[in-house]
């Protein structure tokens, strides 16, 4: 029996924090890629930090739109920037021991076109904020996806327990 | 910084590569398909040898109203839980919160001027829950749900969390509606267990 959804890799961060977490080499055999994660960030001051990725080590080329909402009122808009912003997580400030809950699909990975991702994610705090992000993002960038990095670059890192899962997804070709 | 080459099929510390190994990580855990109207549905000893938890709830209730739908871990009724919403309904979009005394995860919400759990059954709602790292006890539990139901000119799409202040493992989910609401015939739960590289 063929399996359509595949377990590929999985990161808990360890005792510390890490400053960033990548998967590289990615298997080149499935249609999709699918991460879940269960993070949260120390960024000082706030209960909530941004879940920043990028792809083959590239800083470049990157665009986002969004839909948000954190609690109280909603947002939408545009992110040109250096990496696939796929909403807010918790952050240091947030109820302790409460993690992000976030997924990532990559359609046609390794495809010659330029590369889609969608994702949603929310925060969670026991208080009136807290975020429900929906986002769409485009590397405009021709190249396969062999290496994914998720990062914080604003005084935070990603707080122990924070685990990232990718599984591989093949449709019936 | 930590990172993983996916061909080495190394494991350092926690980190896990199992490679081109296809064993399959969706699994279906169980299904339960209403064949009359019923208050409560319960799956109980959760198997703990996932690293995930989906839940596909397609249905409605038997009031001919709207009802937030309530999820209960472990049968905690406590005022333990607080959730969040992001939602639009074909006209505008909206966020808002439960307060800090919701008796439970409520991944679609009829409070707030939302429409929660459909009373129609020619509009029934749907909705997946995942439930990430649901047995481990250094998290809280935080549920990410999206779903909603259209009408053919009326509906409601909806993002929601859901946090559980307890960093107990999932071992059960207790789904009820308020109001002694019942589940409609036909509604159907199917629980999925995801599993992690290495397992």
């Amino acid at each position: 029996m063929a399996h359509t959804y595949s377990k590929i890799a999985t990161y808990t961060v360890g005792s510390g924090g890490i400053e960033s977490v990548s998967f590289i080499n990615i298997p080149q055999n499935y249609t999709d890629l699918l991460i879940k994660a269960s993070v949260r960030n120390t960024r000082s001051g706030a209960a909530e930090a941004e879940l920043r990725w990028t792809v083959n080590g590239s800083a470049l080329s990157y665009s986002n739109r969004l839909l948000q909402g954190n609690g109280t009122s909603t947002s939408a808009g545009s992110y040109s920037t250096t990496f696939f912003y796929s909403g807010e997580i918790d952050a240091a400030t947030a109820t302790a021991n409460t993690f992000g809950n976030a997924e990532i699909y990559i359609p046609n990975y390794t495809s010659s076109n330029y590369k889609s991702a969608m994702a949603d994610t929310v925060s969670e705090n026991n208080a009136t904020s807290a975020y429900a992000t929906a986002t769409a993002g485009l590397w405009s960038n021709t190249a396969p996806i062999t290496s994914i990095n998720f990062y914080y670059s604003a005084s935070g890192i990603w707080a122990q327990h924070s685990s990232f899962h990718l599984y591989g997804i093949k449709a019936e070709l | 910084m930590g990172s993983i080459s996916l061909k080495t099929k190394s494991k350092s510390n926690n980190l896990t590569a199992p490679g081109d190994v296809d064993l399959g990580a969706m699994i279906p855990l169980a299904t339960t398909t209403l064949s009359t109207a019923t208050a409560t549905v319960t799956f109980a000893n959760v198997s703990q040898t996932y690293e995930h938890l989906q839940m596909r709830i397609w249905g409605y209730n038997s009031s001919g109203s709207d009802r937030t739908l309530y999820l209960q871990l472990n049968s905690d009724s406590g005022s333990n839980y607080r959730n969040h919403y992001l939602s639009g309904n074909g006209t505008a979009v909206s966020a808002g919160s439960e307060g800090a005394a919701t008796t439970g995860i409520l991944p679609l919400n009829a409070n707030s001027s939302q429409t929660g759990f459909n009373g129609d059954s020619t509009k029934a709602s749907v909705v997946i829950m995942d439930i990430l790292d649901y047995r481990n006890t250094n998290k809280n539990t935080t549920v990410r749900s999206l779903g909603g139901w259209d009408g053919n000119g009326s509906g409601h799409v909806y993002l929601s969390s859901g946090l559980w202040m307890n960093t107990a493992a999932v071992t059960n989910l207790y789904f009820q509606l308020p109001y002694s609401t019942n589940f409609g015939s036909g509604t159907t739960f199917a629980l999925y267990g995801i599993k992690r590289a290495g397992a």
